[in-house]
């Protein structure tokens, strides 16, 4: 009995398993945080011919996956927004219709749901591309031909979502802001003009609310390009592993993108 | 000028009590290999003895936990540390997966590095990647993506990219592998053309010891990390090794079974 027991694995127990799990949490943030500042620093190269051929095409890759379906989910919750609202202030106020869509869409739902659209698609992408590269060695043939990864790979990526990611936060805004000024315009149960509906929006909204968006829109961009990038290159163990790359960095950037945008609503409001 | 480490296309390559463990499991024990300019050196042995380990070591994309690497007389973390375009000597790698990247065309890939690090202009570019592309026998393929080409091809594309910057060093990782018996011949004809013309070091890890002892001037004979035999072909054939007799006994009967 005494040898089974030596021959047996006994499983690990509570705490080996959240130590684990929290090293685990450590390796990634601190893997990302190691390429973030790598990306940064080749950042100096995109002027640089091929390199500016690669962050085109790369931001031409982000915009054509994340435009229509963008443009389709601002535009659903801009109208979803008003009608909602509308059937909560019907007996009080429609009047802060405009600015209600205004603000929410400027400072937290267009960045948001920018940020997880690129995530979850151009993201996604990234992070089966590269995590395919890395399995299939294509990323150690970069290093024999002494060309760096993070310059040739990870930046182009990494500058075309932080370009892209304020352009789209824009974008989303607008399209938002007209939804749910087509089911003013367009709902009898809603007793408001669309030209009081958008007097009101200018009245509440400010430039430094866009602004907010929009450093968001940066920030989240970042966040949505190193951490897929993060896992591609980090994957072992062939086509299961790549899946397992793809799935881990979405969840790893949605969970820091929230993080990231509860610190920077603290800090907008702090001073 | 040539040194005894280095002639005008090949490099020496030498290995001093090399080691490497992942996980602390021992997968290099101590390996001491010399390869002369010029040679070439294929290294036999079975799935899962460090082969492929050992050429990443030799290229720098891994470190050995101890041990002594020096190609073309020069330690290769010196080597490492040159700059690109001061290097005196290239090394080049071809992949088992042949590593071709998916998303540039044939005659991208073979220009890559060029295209990155040289100071060539697009032309002579253009160039260099025709007449590799011609020495591979694939010619006219230029605009094709890897995925348009079949298993044969993209190792020849391999090796028209590790081609095109003239390196001293080729190490070749399981050039066959996953290829029926006829482009087998076609990619040892090939290697063996290449040491002929051009003259430079080779080195070759595969598990297939006829085109081994058909292709190599010496065939090195790793097992459980450690280089057991290191002969020439006909030497190979007469050796009391017990592994190298049951590797020839397998191949012989491969050949029975299997004549092309």
């Amino acid at each position: 009995m005494g040898v089974e027991a030596l021959r047996e694995p006994r499983p690990p127990g509570f705490v080996a398993r959240l130590g684990a799990g929290v090293l685990g949490v450590l390796q990634v943030l601190g893997e990302a945080s190691r390429l973030f500042v790598a990306a940064l620093g080749t950042s100096a190269h995109a002027a640089a011919t091929p390199d500016r051929a690669r962050v085109t095409a790369q931001l031409v890759r982000v915009g054509t996956d994340t435009l229509p379906i963008g443009a389709l989910l601002s535009l659903f919750v801009g109208m979803v927004l008003v009608v909602q609202s509308a059937d909560q202030l019907r007996e009080v106020n429609e009047s802060v219709l405009g600015p209600i869509v205004g603000l929410a869409m400027t400072k937290e739902l267009g960045p948001v749901m920018m940020a997880f659209l690129l995530a979850g698609r151009a993201g996604s992408a990234m992070a089966a591309e590269l995590g395919s590269m890395t399995v299939y060695d294509e990323v150690s043939a970069l290093r024999t031909m002494d060309i760096d990864p993070v310059r040739f790979l990870v930046m182009p990526r990494f500058l075309a979502a932080t370009l892209a990611l304020p352009m789209l936060v824009l974008y989303s805004d607008f399209i938002g802001v007209a939804g749910g000024a087509a089911v003013v315009a367009v709902d009898p149960a809603i007793r408001l003009s669309v030209n009081e509906y958008f007097a009101r929006m200018l009245e509440w909204v400010h430039f430094g609310d866009v602004i907010l968006g929009l450093v968001k829109g940066v920030v989240f961009g970042m966040i949505a390009s190193v951490v897929p990038c993060a896992f591609g290159l980090r994957t072992r163990g062939g086509t299961e592993g790549i899946a397992r790359s793809t799935t881990a960095a979405v969840v790893w950037s949605f969970i820091l993108i929230l993080l990231f945008d509860f610190l920077i609503v603290r800090a907008s409001f702090a001073g | 000028m040539a040194t005894a480490a280095q002639t005008r296309h090949g490099v020496a390559v030498e290995l001093t009590a090399l080691r490497k463990s992942y996980d602390g499991h021992a997968v290099l024990r101590g390996v001491d290999l010399v390869v002369t300019p010029g040679e070439l050196l294929a290294i036999v042995g079975q799935s899962g003895t460090g082969k492929s380990v050992l050429l990443r070591q030799i290229i720098g994309l891994e470190c050995p936990d101890a041990g002594r690497i020096a190609v073309g007389g020069i330690e290769l973390a010196r080597w490492l540390a040159v700059p690109p375009e001061e290097k005196p000597f290239r090394i080049a790698m071809v992949f088992q997966s042949a590593a071709l990247l998916a998303s540039l065309s044939v005659a991208e890939n073979v220009a890559l590095r060029l295209r990155e690090h040289g100071r060539r202009t697009a032309a002579e570019i253009a160039d260099t990647v025709a007449r590799v592309l011609e020495q591979v026998e694939l010619a006219g393929t230029e605009r094709k993506h890897p995925s348009e080409l079949s298993g044969g091809m993209r190792k020849r594309v391999a090796i028209a990219r590790a081609l095109a910057v003239s390196p001293e060093l080729i190490l070749y990782d399981e050039p066959t592998a996953d290829l029926d018996p006829i482009l087998t011949e076609q990619i040892g004809t090939l290697i063996r053309r290449i040491r002929t013309d051009r003259g430079n070091t080779q080195i070759i890890v595969t598990h297939n010891l006829p085109l081994a002892r058909a292709i190599a001037d010496r065939i090195a004979v790793l097992d459980a990390g450690r280089i057991v035999e290191c002969s020439t072909p006909a030497e190979l054939g007469r050796s009391r090794h017990p592994l190298v007799r049951e590797f020839l006994r397998a191949a012989a009967l491969g050949h029975e079974e299997h004549p092309c």
